[in-house]
């Protein structure tokens, strides 16, 4: 069993080898410019599939291993060259959080990309290494392991050795204690992120290439091997590129030996196969642990940083706003063919998804990216509930909306430590764990063939995708479901909307904007925060519960990081801080009517969407942070709204109507407030 | 009489730096007190020590009732109020807004009320008040960034007054503003003070500090080395070696008993 284990931990060095190579990468990112770089796996993706393709002769022309090789080195330098000038430059001035934001587009096009020229499933392409064995200590193991491992070591070693002795490493250094001083001192900031950005390109290019020694070409592993990688990368601080080898090491054997004990009698099992999901929650614990205790210590950076969220303006009409769409879309919903009934659907549930991320990063600003696993977890209980304890809606929905709700106040916790960036990074890691541990689960979860969901009814009231009545194209989904969802849409839309009028939306934003003086002027930002957090957490369980009615059966694929990713990066171009961004962010969202409509027409798929979409979020970064629709609401100036007389007028009838209703009058402001016994009274 | 506030022993270390040595202060009720010191004596950090911004020892008691471990939320709910030398305007809301969040602290029913249907939050007198006193009724419905220095300076001290305070603490108001506008403050402040506010006022500007205040506190090496009526401080040797330091003393001497006697016209 020892001689196994080790075995095994030996194995493991090859996967460590890339989850390490991609932690360098993110270091590098973080390093050069300050960027939390979501799409190191995704370039390495990128990377391997360049190599597969002149090493099979995708394009016609076969190379040989050593052309190809180096192709695939010059093909990575473009992409970070681009990658530089295209994301990273331009959003220099732009806050943590926007830069990361614009590196999930980033992600989300090149998978978009890679799975439209190749498809999406997996391709087997020849290892670059020799395929020989070795034997240590009397195990004989693939010695590929051991030569990923030294290969990416030596890529740290050369990374340390130019960090610690050249002109451009100490220049990196300064640029990142001080930009300003360093301009100042004639360093050019640009020349070494650039530098920076081509270093982790090349590096991914190496992941990349060494992953075909232990897998097949294919758009998602290596593109999630960022969730792993970000762990190692936090254990050294986003900066130490040693600490980061050794962790992304110790993540691959450990992951590695954790395979091997699954195969033991006594390991955990689920429907007869062991535990899926154990090796993801592992490394969501690590990258906890990673956050909590080494995170505080990463070192903040000397940007020069202009501009922060988006400013989120205050709703002016919602009822009115509302009392204009819903009845087109009512109308829309009887009349139009089903496969735009179906994507209208789709969208009315996916924006509801959207709203609760307006709640929480648009009011809240705290980057969530675990808000689709919540309505997974939703959905999945509807699922249980109704399946095998004959609990029917609304009890089902109920339950799981509040789960999701209790849930999210639990994600809120580590928000009051870790927030911004990290916060994004621990969710990502939670969204996997969430998928492969609970939902993929054979006996919790939907296992691979999914779990089915009855139809809701009530008071014998059928109103489920099949309901008997049709609309005028006839077939499935049956528009009342589809005015289930609306009026569910409409309900959360409008209830957002006030939420941002109302008292505890001024103190989110208040939060949002500065959380000291939000303390000093005595709002409990802790409880602001949770509150925030149940309540885009309880939204987020609505859209999981319809998205488990309207698809009649629900599996863990509906619910990946990947997709995640991208409904943050369709809210993004919309608009995250407002309601219409939300709504409208569903309407557009691949799956939805507008991409039907793209289908139906143009023939172009939804990944064409992503593709643009991902492109769009850097673009709208840069030139219309708030996005799209926010933008057409509510216009440039941020105070136009209110500099309507109407408006002025609202906000102004005091008398009578003040808090605590005594009597009003010149003398007043004695008695009430400014004066110390009253105040406390009153408050 | 208990005092407004009362902060007896408070110490703060930086790692092996010791920024407040045993600081003593007392504001009575109906007083304007003032803390002055030359740049880095601690008086930001005395602030941030009894808001509970920073990890200190030593009490704390607002009007008789200890606040030393509690958070800044709750010794702002208990009155204990301040501003900020970096002004910390909440920028994503209206100046209207920023007054808002600081007067009301919304029951769960209310704002369950006000988010089903939707209702405006009631405007709160205290802040229509506070607006008018400062003029800054024209600007309401602005965002902070749009508003110069010297008005955002006001909106501060607006936002503080519309929490509700029953001891005012103010770093630096008169930062950035000119000389007239500091002056017109200072009378604002000495208007406020005699309805029966009590108030700790932070400044650089000694014309401001020692033209307004009942009694000052002056602070050096996080230590108070001197306590009086501002003709007591003025005239105290110890203060006048903080400020300009022991060597140039004879000189220098002479320059501060000129700022010290211009302010006395006020």
């Amino acid at each position: 069993m020892a001689s196994q284990i080790f075995a095994y931990a030996i194995i493991g060095l090859g996967s460590g080898a890339l989850i390490s190579g991609v932690g360098l990468g993110v270091v590098l990112s973080y390093r050069g410019s300050g960027v939390i770089n979501l799409s190191t796996g995704a370039i390495a993706m990128l990377a391997g599939y360049c190599y597969w393709a002149l090493a099979t002769g995708e394009f016609g022309v076969t190379f040989a291993t050593g052309w190809a090789i180096v192709l695939t080195l010059l093909f990575s330098a473009v992409v970070g060259i681009v990658f530089e000038l295209g994301v990273v430059r331009p959003l220099r001035r732009q806050p943590p959080l926007a830069k990361l934001v614009a590196t999930l587009g980033i992600l989300l096009s090149a998978q978009a990309a890679i799975v439209l020229a190749f498809g999406d499933t997996a391709h087997p392409q020849p290892s670059i290494l020799p395929g020989g064995n070795v034997t240590l200590f009397g195990v004989t193991v693939p010695d590929y392991n051991l030569w990923m491992a030294a290969i990416i070591l030596a890529a740290a070693l050369v990374v340390v050795a130019v960090y610690r002795w050249t002109r451009f490493g100490i220049g990196t250094r300064a640029a990142a204690e001080n930009e300003a001083y360093a301009t100042l001192f004639g360093l050019s900031p640009n020349r070494y992120s650039m530098g920076n950005t081509v270093a982790m390109a090349l590096v991914m290019g190496l992941v990349g290439m060494l992953a075909a020694s232990i897998a097949e070409v294919d758009p998602t592993t290596l593109v999630l091997l960022i969730v792993p990688g970000l762990a190692a990368a936090m254990f050294g601080r986003l900066t130490a590129f040693t600490t980061t080898y050794v962790a992304g090491i110790v993540i691959g054997m450990a992951e590695s030996v954790l395979l091997y004990l699954s195969t033991q009698s006594w390991f955990p099992t689920s429907n007869g196969g062991p535990l899926p999901g154990v090796d993801e929650l592992l490394v969501l614990l690590v990258l906890v642990v990673a956050t909590f205790f080494r995170a505080g210590k990463i070192p903040s950076r000397g940007d020069i940083v202009e501009s922060r969220l988006p400013r989120a303006p205050r709703p002016v009409a919602p009822l009115r706003t509302a009392a204009v769409f819903v009845p087109i879309a009512a109308l829309a919903m009887w009349v139009l063919p089903f496969g735009f009934r179906e994507g209208l659907i789709t969208s009315c549930i996916f924006a509801v998804s959207l709203l609760s991320l307006v709640v929480v990063t648009g009011y809240l600003g705290q980057l969530s990216l675990v808000q689709l696993g919540l309505a997974g977890v939703a959905g999945f209980l509807v699922s249980h509930l109704s399946t095998n304890f004959g609990i029917g809606f609304p009890w089902a929905a109920i339950v799981g909306v509040a789960a999701a709700a209790m849930l999210g106040v639990g994600f809120g916790f580590p928000a009051l430590r870790v927030r911004g960036v990290q916060l994004a990074v621990v969710t990502l890691a939670a969204t996997v764990a969430l998928e492969t541990f609970w939902f993929s689960n054979g006996s919790w979860g939907a296992g691979v063939i999914g779990a089915s969901v009855p139809a809701p009814s009530l008071f014998g009231f059928d109103f489920g995708t099949n309901a008997s009545f049709h609309g005028l194209g006839g077939g499935e989904p049956s528009p009342l479901f589809g005015w289930f969802c609306l009026i569910v849409l409409v309900v959360v839309a409008l209830l957002v909307a006030n939420l941002r009028r109302s008292r505890l939306g001024q103190q989110m934003l208040a939060v949002r904007a500065n959380e000291r003086a939000a303390a000093a002027t005595g709002v409990n930002v802790r409880n602001v925060k949770l509150t925030g957090f149940g309540i885009a957490a309880g939204i987020a369980g609505v859209s999981g519960v319809l998205l488990s009615y309207s698809y009649g059966s629900i599996t863990a694929s509906s619910f990946s990081a990947l997709i995640a990713v991208a409904l943050v990066a369709f809210v993004y171009i919309t608009g995250i801080t407002s309601v219409p961004g939300g709504v409208f962010g569903g309407l557009i969202y691949s799956g939805g009517i507008f991409a039907f409509a793209l289908l139906d027409w143009f023939g172009l798929q939804g990944n064409w969407l992503n593709l643009i979409v991902g492109f769009l979020v850097v673009l709208s970064l840069i030139s219309r942070p708030e996005g799209g629709a926010t933008f057409l609401f509510y216009g440039k100036h941020p105070s136009l709204w209110a500099r309507s007389p109407k408006k002025a007028q609202a906000t102004r009838p005091l008398s009578g109507t003040a808090h605590g209703g005594t009597a009003h009058g010149a003398d007043e402001r004695n008695q009430h407030g400014l004066a110390p016994v009253e105040a406390e009274v009153t408050s | 009489m208990t005092a407004a506030l009362e902060a007896a022993g408070i110490t703060v270390s930086f790692g092996a730096v010791r920024a407040l040595q045993g600081v003593d202060v007392v504001v009575d009720e109906g007083k304007l007190v003032g803390l002055i010191g030359p740049n880095g004596a601690g008086k930001t950090t005395f602030v941030d020590a009894i808001t509970g911004f920073v990890q200190s020892s030593g009490s704390v008691h607002l009007q008789g009732q200890d606040i030393s471990k509690l958070p800044p939320h709750r010794r702002a709910h208990l009155g204990l109020v301040r501003t900020w030398q970096t002004i910390e305007l909440f920028d994503d809301l209206t100046v209207q807004e920023n007054l808002a969040v600081a007067g009301g602290r919304p029951s769960l029913v209310s704002t369950v009320v006000d988010v089903v249907f939707g209702r405006e939050p009631r405007a709160e007198q205290t802040a229509e008040e506070v607006l008018g006193l400062f003029d800054l009724q024209e600007v309401a419905p602005e965002m902070p960034s749009n508003l110069s220095q010297g008005r955002r300076k006001l909106v501060g001290i607006a936002r503080a007054l519309a929490a509700g305070p029953s001891l005012l603490l103010l770093d630096e108001p008169a930062a950035g503003l000119d000389t007239q506008e500091s002056g017109d403050l200072g009378r604002k402040l000495r208007r406020l003070v005699d309805n029966g506010l009590p108030t700790l006022l932070i400044d650089h500007d000694m014309g401001l500090v020692l033209g307004i205040c009942d009694e000052i506190y002056v602070l050096d090496f996080g230590k108070v080395i001197a306590h009086g009526t501002p003709d007591e401080v003025r005239s105290n040797p110890d203060v006048l070696a903080a400020y300009l330091g022991k060597s140039g003393q004879a000189q220098a001497g002479a320059r501060w008993a000129a700022v010290a006697e211009g302010t006395r016209e006020r």
